[in-house]
């Protein structure tokens, strides 16, 4: 973080050099130290949003997203008319209703589905985003099929007010940010293709496009940032919220999250034998999520930041009953964990493999 | 031109989150539904439109719908549909089922699908009646009162559709329930099981009707007692109303108690409390 953080010495450069001996020097000097602190900003700004990076992160996070999607829309199949037609539990006519303002401010959350009453199309097309969710996950084609899953999963969400919670947030905001960057550059189909038809990549442009290497790019930067700028907001606003209620500040918070029964999925209530425990567990919470957005960019703090938030979601996930929106918090923040880092560290898996490979040979 | 991009994105993320975190009462902060307005389509249609209060302003209650099921007697009981995983009753039996229910939604994610269902309904709940004598004179206020009313029969009605469908020899009627946690110590020292049937409370369409008192003037006091911890469980003791927090009410619900206070009966200690909307 401290790179992208402006030149102040830049501008306290201009002013101190600058001779004050009159008032249009003075002027000058402003000028110049504006001039200077304003370009130290652009520079920061360009740094932090254009310093290409390799999208060994976005792959990783690509499967597990696609792998949620197609998870969460399998489950829907398995009672789609419940979800989905005239005899949904919310129907088409209603969902249209509540969407187009009947009942207030009409919303630009517009989805075709609640034009469809065929249970045969609906099969169809459900098979279809489930299909691009695939394409997704195992990077096959992902240029095309990323911004397929995202606009499909959109549609599908757009028709599913009122069913939906946490889990499709998070999905839909990672399928967004994915389809942005070549995100099926590794750990894809598309690389496997790649270096089966190296030899017509490298003559057709089009085909490169189609098959992107997994070298620095400015958009796996562009949609690095977007996303773990978004996730600060989530957490910020998270935390903002909770500092509200009363429980959040007197420590009993975690005690009726523990004792909630319809989301108990494991029995967390011996905590109520601890009540320093639930809650210290409470207050630190509040913190943890209040102040993520400042203490996840420090390389000093990250690591602290993303194991609370590793414990944070793993506890929701195994005693909250939402092991799909837990898995998949914890998959976001994996966006602040260095694509280098995952590079070098397959790189040697794969080298260490060839290694062995060569001994037995 | 992709940093104009980018900045409008952020705008579109940040928007919502701030125009919902600023409502009060009376809606949100002007300035921020301003702030949102020219990124509002955008982040409708992108799904960006999130405020992100989990488990905030307070982990409360849970909602439920229950559906009764009646039979005219001699009629077979047997769902149709995905419904028939569902226990058939004697005849005469009504058939009552709650959603969500783990015996019936699996896996998990599909038990809260219906879950969120339930919370919805609850949420988008609003009584039936005229609009107050308080908002007599405001068209606009009148306009939502009955939009806010319209739109919760709408979506009890769909509901009620899709169940009169799994069920179509049964007279259908649903109820939301309201299941609060125990505090620590019903559970602790009274060994109040979660699942108790004293935590589950039907809540009604409309409030009960209420004798009204008109709140006294209140109290010019500087002294420090006033505000002391003391103070506030007096007043909550004579009026017996539940800790807000214990119930997990929403701090917008608590704003907008109304200015006269209905007389409630002394109830015995932790005894099932009728929450009204």
């Amino acid at each position: 973080m401290s790179a992208i953080l402006p030149d102040h010495d830049a501008a306290r450069n201009a002013t101190g050099n600058a001779p004050l001996n009159g008032m249009g020097n003075a002027i000058t000097a402003v000028r110049g130290a504006t001039t200077a602190w304003a370009a130290s900003w652009i520079t920061a700004w360009d740094q932090f949003w254009f310093t290409p990076q390799r999208p060994h992160t976005l792959a990783l996070i690509r499967i597990a997203t696609g792998l949620m999607l197609l998870y969460s829309q399998a489950v829907l199949a398995l009672r789609l008319g419940d979800f989905l037609g005239d005899e949904a539990w919310v129907n088409n006519r209603t969902i249209a209703a509540l969407n187009r303002g009947e009942f207030g401010a009409p919303s630009a959350a517009r989805s075709y589905l609640w034009l469809i009453s065929s249970p045969v199309l609906l099969w169809g097309h459900h098979l279809l985003t489930m299909a691009a969710s695939a394409c997704l996950a195992i990077g096959f084609m992902t240029r095309f099929t990323a911004p397929l899953a995202w606009f499909l999963q959109l549609m599908l969400i757009h028709r599913l007010t009122g069913v939906l919670f946490g889990l499709d947030q998070i999905t839909t905001m990672l399928a967004m940010y994915l389809m942005i960057a070549p995100s099926g550059a590794v750990f894809s189909v598309d690389a496997w293709l790649r270096k089966r038809l190296a030899g017509p990549i490298a003559r057709d442009a089009r085909l490169a496009w189609l098959f992107p290497d997994d070298s620095p790019s400015v958009m796996a930067a562009i949609a690095t940032r977007l996303a773990q700028i978004h996730l600060c907001v989530i957490y910020l606003f998270g935390g903002l919220w909770k500092a509200r209620g009363t429980t959040w500040w007197d420590g009993t918070a975690m005690w009726f999250a523990a004792a909630n029964y319809e989301y108990q999925s494991l029995n967390l209530t011996w905590l109520g034998r601890f009540p320093v425990v639930f809650s210290a567990l409470t207050h630190l919470t509040v913190f943890w999520e209040v102040f993520y957005c400042a203490l996840v960019w420090p390389k000093l703090t990250r690591p602290l930041v993303l194991a609370t938030a590793v414990a944070v979601h793993g506890g929701i996930a195994l005693f909250l009953g939402m092991m799909t929106f837990g898995s998949m918090m914890i998959v976001a923040n994996a966006i602040f964990v260095s694509p280098d880092w995952i590079a070098r560290l397959t790189d040697r898996g794969a080298d260490q493999r060839s290694a062995d490979s060569s001994l037995t040979r | 031109m992709a940093s104009v991009l980018i900045i409008g994105h952020l705008w579109a993320v940040i928007g919502r989150p701030l125009e919902f975190a600023t409502q009060g009462p009376f809606g949100a902060s002007p300035s921020m539904t301003r702030f949102r307005d020219p990124v509002r389509g955008y982040s409708q249609f992108a799904y960006l439109d999130h405020g992100y209060a989990f488990f905030a302003p307070e982990p409360g209650p849970s909602h439920l719908i229950r559906a009764t099921l009646t039979q005219p007697t001699g009629t077979d009981a047997t769902p149709t549909g995905t419904d028939a995983t569902a226990s058939s009753p004697s005849p005469v039996e009504p058939l009552v089922r709650n959603y969500p229910d783990l015996n019936d939604q699996w896996p998990r994610l599909l038990y809260h699908r219906h879950f969120m269902l339930a919370e919805f309904l609850n949420d988008i709940h609003h009584p039936p009646g005229e609009p107050p004598q308080e908002i007599a004179q405001n068209p606009v206020a009148i306009r939502e009162w009955i939009q806010a009313r319209r739109r919760y029969e709408t979506v009890r009605d769909s509901i009620l559709n899709r169940l009169q469908t799994a069920y179509p020899q049964a007279t259908v009627a649903i109820d939301r329930l309201e299941h609060r946690q125990p505090g620590l110590p019903e559970f602790m020292e009274d060994n109040v099981p979660l699942d108790a049937p004293q935590l589950y409370f039907v809540l009604p369409d409309a409030p009960p009707p209420l004798p009204l008192e008109p709140l006294p003037p209140a109290p010019i006091d500087d002294s420090p007692a006033a505000e002391s911890p003391a103070a506030e469980s007096t007043d909550s003791e004579t009026v017996r109303e539940p800790e807000p927090a214990t119930l997990g009410r929403s701090e917008a619900a608590r704003d907008a108690r109304p200015l006269v206070r209905p007389i409630i009966p002394r109830l015995p200690l932790r005894a099932p409390i009728e929450v009204t909307p």
